[in-house]
């Protein structure tokens, strides 16, 4: 390993989000031994390019195991939404399926900003949380969305599919949901951080 | 036995034993990306370990950094009684399912 090698650093806002996701006891521990096995191992032998993807690979890694469980529910529950308008019981009145589906959507936001916050002790890595799990289930329902296409395209169901707010809307929704999904995520971070405060101090008395 | 250990625990309990004073988690993922002949995850290597300690299979405590991961400090394990119960356990379970087996296992003779 060259005495540049040694120097080298992964992307900074790679490292950035690793170290939000981390409890304050892992940050520097966790970041080291990216940080070392980065210009000990991955950029001597893969260049650094490609070491640089190794580095986001791995940060994606602790990304995917901090929200993926609230993603897939919420994947889970618009999809099920979806399967429900298009083939179970498709309907004209949505008010009903849309409260609940609204009330679990930002129930799980909640929940996944204010655990990972509880977690890490910041509101930053909550609101991050928040962040990932729309954009997990972004993608899920998406997935989802095209393989119930692939299997059901018949005139009737396109028509089902048109009347709950069309192809446009079942692609982009997941998508758009992040954005109000953050702001539950940053509720239930601060919730969480404040919780957290009250439990501290009242130990501490 | 109370719960078992899975297929990556125990390669994470075993690289501490391997390791010994020596087993930080850098040096933790590279023993067991050898044994298993694969890429892991630093997430997978670091979720394990935080489970692990929190069902008090290893400890851990903090050592001091070096230049190359600019001064971070590394957190070295060391595996506890109960944890090489688990792995002694988890033998036991394999080795009882394989009882009566002969390894290699030879080609499966056809009903008719």
């Amino acid at each position: 390993m060259s005495e540049s090698e040694a120097e080298r650093n992964p992307p900074a806002w790679a490292e950035e989000m690793l170290r939000l996701l981390l409890k304050p006891e892992d940050r520097e521990t966790v970041s080291g031994d990216l940080l070392e096995e980065y210009r000990v191992s991955i950029v001597p032998s893969r260049g650094r390019a490609r070491a640089d993807v190794w580095y986001v690979r791995q940060v994606m890694g602790f990304v995917w195991r901090s929200a993926w469980m609230w993603g897939v529910l919420l994947a889970a529950s618009i999809i099920g939404r979806d399967a429900l308008d298009w083939w179970l019981s498709p309907t004209s009145d949505f008010y009903a399926r849309s409260l609940v589906s609204t009330t679990l959507a930002v129930v799980l936001f909640a929940c996944a900003g204010a655990l990972t916050a509880w977690r890490s002790r910041s509101i930053r890595s909550g609101v991050f949380a928040g962040i990932a799990t729309g954009l997990i289930a972004g993608v899920l329902v998406n997935m989802g969305s095209l393989v119930m296409l692939a299997i059901r395209h018949d005139p009737h169901t396109m028509a089902m599919i048109k009347a709950s707010g069309g192809l446009d809307e079942a692609f982009s929704l997941p998508f758009f949901v992040t954005l109000p999904g953050i702001v539950c995520a940053t509720v239930g971070a601060v919730a969480a951080r404040t919780l957290s405060y009250v439990v501290r101090s009242r130990a501490a008395q | 036995m109370a719960d078992t250990l899975g297929a990556f625990e125990q390669a994470v309990l075993l690289a501490l034993l391997r390791l010994g004073d020596d087993a930080y988690g850098r040096a933790i993922m590279k023993d067991v990306q050898e044994r298993l002949e694969r890429e892991v995850a630093a997430g997978a290597v670091h979720a394990t370990l935080e489970r692990l300690q929190r069902k008090a299979l290893i400890t851990s405590r903090l050592g001091s950094g070096t230049p190359v991961r600019a001064g971070r400090a590394r957190r070295y394990y060391r595996i506890q009684p109960s944890g090489i119960r688990a792995l002694n356990d988890a033998r036991e379970a394999v080795d009882a399912l394989w009882h009566g087996f002969r390894w290699p296992l030879q080609k499966a003779r056809s009903h008719s």
